[in-house]
């Protein structure tokens, strides 16, 4: 089959890792269908984009002065399909850019996600829920460069993974020379339900700039074992339980999904996963 | 009496952080005078301008003096350096003091210590007074060897900065809301160690809350600063009206 | 207060610079061509087998490429570099017998001194060979073996043959191919079953000749419930021709061994530094690894733990600071391979007047390593806007059983914690300097006393705080 690279880290390291890029089908990228959106300035927009049936796509966005975009992205591909995604978000002076992310769907599917903070005071606040259970395969990578003075770059990730699944995150913060007082914080938790799992993260930092302040954080482990205990001390039963706790967990980004119906939609998604397990 | 501290038409500004090159008024023109011996508190509601007072007066960088005169034992102080002018005697124990990694408490002090008093000190004596002091704020002495403030309680950082008081021995001591967000208990101990350092000889002014700390102190003048000025000045009669009444009864005074 | 620079001085190089003059008996030629390699062996007497390694070796390093990762090797011409440089000097047990400059030269680092006060033992290498060793006696009496590694490959053959580069093995890397067709000294420490060698053992490495290489090979191997602290330094004078160090060190810690590898490289800014250290840690055996990397041109630097017995742990504590002209790329790997293995790394790297530093390292658990413990903690401190600090830490984690944890901040000075001091009456330069020593303190607190005041030189900040 036809192979091409899709997406690579900013930074190389030990080609062991199997980290350093995302090769996926040619064929994928073909099909990929574009969408270039310009928010102008001043304005606020909300879009939603949903990735339901074998389809791949890339979207561009530029986010004029003081506008602001709310950018909910949803991928809920069926199980037996493969998929690759794209977003790419350029921000002017003082914009603003929520992305909330989705990725629960699809057999195998690699995402990128590019966000240039260009403007002075530009904004992002990236939310991401990740999901994988059988033998799926899981592969992101977001990059947020830090171009203008002041400005923001936040980056949080929840996951969870059962089965057999395979997922790599690699989250990037960048800091160009001149980002003074850019600051920037990026945190991955990720709750690991079964053995047969493997769990790959990334996250770097790059700075060529002294004057920000660049955090980040990964934690990797099981479900909290004091919760579990404490709920089925209330008479929930493991499962229950643990559906409850890793529904606490994913709160962060599920409630930042204005539409009741998709988010009930998610929840009972992974929900059923969790049964199936 | 002797002048301490004689503060005149003080105007002070800061960066603006939303607006471009701008800067933003914060006091409005500040009459003080603190003479040695006195204890001065100063109320207010928040965001009124208290903090930005003891800052100018410690000299910090993002506060600009844009009028009036500021001075300390008769001298000029606005040209003096944060550093300097704590080695002529002023003290500020900070609403939120800083964590500094790798730097022991004892380190910190006894290099501080070194740096007022220009004199190279004796390890073994000043031990002996810090533990001493600590006793005094019920630290444990454990503390002496742990990094400054880095994972102390909000109660425990607060000591910390009054054990560096007491073992400093400032002129001037400006306390910016010490007893915030401590528990009875603790502002006693904190209290217990103003009043112990307290003397004819110095003195101190007290941004506050909370009055509790104030019970056993012999205060000498209450000012109430709102928007920028003071609004206000008395004895401690004053302290107890706005327990009582708040700083309601003084909006007309704007 | 925003606009002020800090200005940290060089540290002082003087007293590794002063450079001999090239007295060596013989150099081989330079670059690498299977004569040359026949040509170091026959020199070095070895037995057949190792000729075949290294000609193996050769081979290897012929098939493999430069990583295709990492800082820029474009530099290095392998067909300038000498590998092999025979100083003028036998390997001796006494000082006395030492070559007047060599023995200089040993004496200015402050080696001899610090082997009668706070050493049980001293190796020291002068280019590509070990001109020294000794060992305290009691220990000797104990079974302690402390030699070069070629006195070892005589004497202890069948030991050094069971492990001499199987931990990294030659098709690892293009550098351990290398190190394994042209290695030449180094140090060989086997401590039996149960002895504690209380005091540390140090080798100092020096390398003296310009335009060469430096492979020496560290072989420890600390048996059951034994113990030993190894202390490793390194330096070299400035030339204008790039000097080569490909150094191999493996550490074999047994069950319920414990192993402290203290290393301070401070290689002069003409080196590069492409260093391979690994260690394989037995059922409760301890691998403790203190690195400060200040020296070199470029480095790259990542001791690797392999946790291989159950409830193995690492402990890995590394400082970086780089300066101008130098691209430092360390880190630190660890693979856990057994159940209740823990690791725990702590990581401080500095960069100033456009040097650049790189925090690198991979955390791998395995399927059989259920239970494994790893955290990971780096910070990194940039003192001006012209370098460069990166952080780039991979996990890979298999298994629902392990509880990883990785945090990492970037960042300058803060202007908050310099009022702080400064409130309390320490100058700005002082309250600068304070907070620099305090950022590397934990490292420091874990090195022999006399290089964290090495490294206290070091990191000594000039009183200079201009508008920038």
């Amino acid at each position: 089959m036809n192979k091409e690279i899709f997406s690579e880290i900013p930074m190389r390291t030990w080609n062991w890792l199997g980290v350093n890029e995302a090769v996926v089908d040619r064929d994928l990228l073909v099909e990929s269908q574009n969408l270039d959106i310009k928010i102008e300035a001043g304005h606020q927009e909300k879009m939603l984009v949903e990735y339901r049936k074998e389809s791949c796509g890339t979207v561009n966005i530029n986010i004029g002065e003081n506008a602001v975009l709310k950018l909910t992205q949803l991928q809920l591909m069926p199980q037996n399909c493969n998929h690759v995604n794209e977003i790419n978000v350029v921000l002017e002076k003082k914009a603003k850019l929520q992305l909330v992310a989705v990725e629960t769907g699809a057999k195998s599917f690699a995402s990128k996600v590019n966000i240039i903070l260009k403007g002075d005071k530009s904004q992002a606040d990236v939310s991401l829920l990740y999901f994988g259970d059988g033998d799926r395969s899981l592969d992101m990578n977001y990059v947020l460069e830090f171009q203008g003075r002041k400005t923001v770059g936040n980056l949080e990730v929840y996951g969870g993974l059962m089965g057999e699944s395979q997922k790599i995150f690699r989250g990037t913060l960048d800091f160009k020379q001149g980002a003074k007082q850019a600051k920037g914080y990026e945190k991955e938790n990720v709750v690991v339900l079964s053995s047969g799992v493997r769990n790959r993260s990334v996250p770097i930092m790059l700075s060529g700039e002294d004057d920000v302040v660049g955090n980040h954080a990964v934690s990797s482990g099981k479900i909290n074992e004091d919760k579990l205990h404490y709920l089925m001390s209330r008479g929930l039963s493991p499962a229950e339980a643990r559906k409850l706790v890793l529904e606490a967990a994913f709160n962060p980004v599920l409630e930042l999904i204005d539409d009741e119906a998709l988010r009930q939609e998610i929840d009972s998604y992974i929900k059923e996963r969790l049964e199936n397990e | 009496m002797e002048k301490l501290l004689n503060i005149k038409n003080l105007q002070v500004t800061v960066a603006d952080n939303e607006a471009e090159d701008a800067s933003k008024e914060i006091l409005k023109g500040i009459d003080l005078q603190v003479n040695k011996g006195e204890i001065h508190v100063v109320l207010g509601p928040n965001g009124s301008g208290k903090s930005t007072l003891m800052n100018a007066i410690m000299g910090h960088p993002k506060y600009e003096i844009a009028g009036g005169s500021l001075e300390f034992e008769g001298e000029d102080l606005t040209e003096l350096k944060t550093f300097e002018r704590a080695r002529k005697g002023i003290f500020l124990s900070f609403q939120t003091p800083e964590e500094i990694p790798g730097i022991t408490v004892e380190n910190m002090i006894r290099t501080a210590k070194q740096a007022v008093t220009g004199e190279n000190i004796k390890v073994i004596k000043f031990r002996r007074e810090l533990k001493a002091a600590m006793k005094e704020l019920q630290m444990d002495e454990s503390y002496a060897q742990r990094y400054m403030n880095v994972g102390f309680s909000g109660g425990e950082k607060k000591r910390n900065e009054i054990l560096q008081m007491l073992m400093l021995q400032p002129k001037l001591a400006l306390l910016d809301e010490t007893d915030s967000g401590l528990d009875v208990d603790a502002i006693q101990i904190v209290s217990n160690g103003v009043k112990k350092f307290h003397n004819e000889d110095n003195a101190c002014l007290i941004i506050t809350h909370n009055t509790r700390i104030l019970k056993q102190l012999n205060v000498d003048k209450v000012h109430v600063m709102m928007q920028g000025k003071f609004v206000a000045e008395g004895g401690p009669e004053l302290i107890e009206k706005i327990d009582k009444e708040g700083f309601g009864f003084l909006q007309g005074a704007e | 207060m925003a606009q002020e620079k800090t200005y940290i001085e060089d540290i002082e190089r003087t007293l590794y610079d002063i450079k001999n003059v090239d007295k060596s008996k013989y150099k081989s030629q330079s670059g690498l061509t299977e004569d040359i390699i026949r040509d170091i062996s026959a020199r070095k007497n070895d037995p057949d087998w190792m000729l075949e390694f290294r000609l193996k070796s050769l081979e290897v390093y012929n098939q493999l490429s430069l990583p295709n990762w990492g800082p820029d090797l474009s530099e290095l011409n392998m067909d300038e570099i000498v590998t092999y440089v025979q100083p003028d000097a036998k390997m001796t047990g006494s000082w006395d017998e030492v070559p007047e400059d060599i023995k200089d030269t040993f004496d200015r680092l402050g080696i001899p001194e610090a082997e009668q006060t706070s050493l049980a033992g001293v190796g020291a290498q002068y280019d590509s060979e070990v001109v020294y060793h000794s060992i305290q006696e009691d220990l000797v009496k104990q079974g302690v073996i402390y030699t070069d590694m070629e006195t070892a490959l005589h004497e202890h053959e069948e030991i050094v043959r069971d492990h001499f580069m199987k931990l990294v093995p030659p098709k690892d890397h293009k550098f351990a191919a290398l190190h394994g067709a042209v290695w030449s000294g180094g140090s060989f420490v086997y401590v039996p079953e149960g002895v504690h060698v209380e005091i540390p053992l140090q080798s100092y490495f020096r390398l003296n000749a310009a335009g060469a290489g430096q492979f020496e090979h560290t072989l420890i191997i600390v048996e059951k419930n034994a113990s030993l602290h190894f202390i490793e330094g390194c330096s070299a004078p400035k030339y204008n021709v790039t000097n080569l160090h490909a150094g191999c060190v493996e550490l074999f810690v047994n069950d319920g061994a414990r192993l402290r590898y203290s290393t301070i490289e401070n290689w002069s800014r003409n080196m590069m530094n492409l260093n391979t250290k690994r260690a394989v840690v037995g059922k409760d055996g301890v691998i403790e690894w203190v690195s400060g990397s200040f020296g070199s041109h470029v480095s790259m630097l990542y001791p690797c733990s392999v946790l291989k017995g159950e409830n193995a742990k690492c402990e890995f504590t590394g400082v970086t600071f780089a300066s101008k002209g130098q691209n430092l790329d360390t880190g630190a790997s660890v693979i856990h391979c057994a159940p209740h293995t823990s690791a725990n790394i702590s990581t401080r790297t500095i960069s100033k007047a456009g040097g650049k530093a790189t925090y690198r390292s991979a955390v791998k658990v395995t399927k059989n390593a259920p239970y494994a413990k790893c955290s990971v903690n780096c910070e990194s401190l940039m003192l001006d806007d012209i370098s460069r600090s990166d952080t780039l830490p991979t996990m890979d984690i298999e298994g629902d059983e392990a509880d990883i944890g990785h945090e990492a901040t970037i960042g300058r000075i803060s202007d908050e914690a310099i009022f702080y001091l400064m409130s309390r009456g320490i100058s700005e330069d002082e309250a600068r300097s304070m907070i620099v020593r305090g950022f590397v303190e934990p490292i420091a607190k874990e090195l022999p006393l006399e290089y964290a005041v090495e490294m206290n030189n070091l990191v000594n900040i000039e009183l200079e705080g201009t508008m920038g």
